[in-house]
This record gives C-alpha cells, sequence and structure tokens, in this order.
C-alpha cells in the first residue's frame, strides 16, 4: 500500500523508530527495514535513513509486495528519510 | 502459482569474480526480505562462497559485502544447497559454513522444479 504524503508533512513526521543505514549498499538499508519491521508494533512508524539514492524506490516496492504502507522519502543533509508503516 | 513464492539462486561464480558472486546473494537478501522463500544453489566455483572464512574476502564496488548478504540470507530462513561433487573435487566439504547442505542433482532439481521463479549467475 502506498500513501504518499507531501514532503512537508514528511520532513515534520515522529517516527517510533529510527534507523540508521547511511553508508549500507544494496540491499543493506531494505534488510534493515525488515529486521527493524519485526521489532515495531503494527501501526507504528519507521524512518530509515540512507544514503543509498535507490531506498526510496526500493522500499516503495517493497512495502507494495509485503503489505506495508509506504508513505514516501524526503532528502535531508546528504542522506534520504524513508518512511513506512507497519501494516501488518 | 502456489500461496508461498519461492526463490531459486543458482550460484556458479567463486571468489575471483566479485561482483557475480556478489549480485546473487544481493538478490537473495531482497528475496527474504520480502517475504520470499529462497533457496541459493552453490555449483562449480560457487561452492567456494560458503567454504570458511570466503565470504569475508569478497567484496564488490559499491555491494554490500557478501559475508553480510550471506548473514541476512541465513538469518531469514534461506536455504544454501551445495554439489556434492563440486566440493569434492576442491576438497572442501568439511569446511562449509554453518547451515550449507551438500546435495546431488535431484535435489537442485527438485527445488527448481518446484519453484516460481529460478535465477542462474
Amino acid at each position: 500500500m502506498t500513501t504518499m504524503l507531501p514532503e512537508t508533512e514528511l520532513a515534520g513526521l515522529t517516527a517510533d523508530t529510527v534507523v540508521d543505514a547511511r553508508g549500507a549498499a544494496c540491499p543493506g538499508p531494505l534488510l534493515e527495514a525488515k529486521k527493524a519491521m519485526g521489532t515495531i508494533a503494527v501501526g507504528n512508524l519507521l524512518e530509515l535513513w540512507s544514503t543509498d539514492p535507490q531506498t526510496g524506490t526500493d522500499v516503495a516496492a517493497w512495502s507494495a509486495k509485503v503489505g506495508h504502507e509506504f508513505l514516501g522519502h524526503v532528502v535531508a543533509d546528504g542522506y534520504d528519510r524513508v518512511f513506512v508503516r507497519r501494516a501488518k | 502459482m502456489p500461496d508461498q513464492e519461492k526463490l531459486v539462486i543458482m550460484v556458479t561464480h567463486g571468489p575471483d569474480d566479485p561482483e557475480l558472486a556478489t549480485i546473487p546473494f544481493a538478490m537473495a537478501g531482497a528475496a527474504v526480505a520480502s517475504d520470499v522463500d529462497v533457496v541459493m544453489g552453490f555449483q562449480g566455483d560457487g561452492c567456494r562462497l560458503v567454504q570458511k572464512g570466503v565470504a569475508e574476502t569478497v567484496t564488490a564496488p559499491d555491494f554490500a559485502p557478501l559475508a553480510g548478504l550471506l548473514d541476512s540470507v541465513r538469518e531469514f530462513g534461506g536455504k544454501l544447497l551445495v554439489c556434492a561433487p563440486c566440493v569434492k573435487s576442491r576438497g572442501i566439504e568439511e569446511e562449509l559454513v554453518e547451515g550449507a547442505e551438500v546435495c546431488a542433482a535431484a535435489r537442485f532439481v527438485a527445488e527448481i522444479t518446484s519453484a516460481t521463479s529460478t535465477l542462474v549467475y
């Protein structure tokens, strides 16, 4: 499921869990997201930090496949902040 | 299509080709993260990648280190099947990483014919 939020709204979100995967190469950030999803409750929001420019599209595809809610990503200072909500 | 998807990934390149050795592990990592059952099959020089201590020596530019990917694949339930004559000819039967299972051709055939898709590297 994808519920794309405006960047201004994404930038102001406070996630329940933040995972710092900066410096990890594909598919490292995705694997970190997978691990983190197993530790948070359904409905909680995960924020994934990544310096891999493909992480946003990768996590969007992953979320659609496994059934989580992808909210989008915003560019921060040299990295991307990717937001996905655990939906199951 | 079966309810549970299964991907078989055949690996034939060893540490001498870090990129083609690493790509199948990257695909396997993405697959297990996506709740797809994964079976990795190692044949030819690909067997060297599941010899103890070898994965730690393989890093392809701009890819995650192979050893970490191997750990993730195992952590999320991926299976590692290794060609029996391939490990015998290399003398590494007793040197395989934890979780690696030596098998013969019929097992590979059974895994492939029951899979949703098969990738060959």
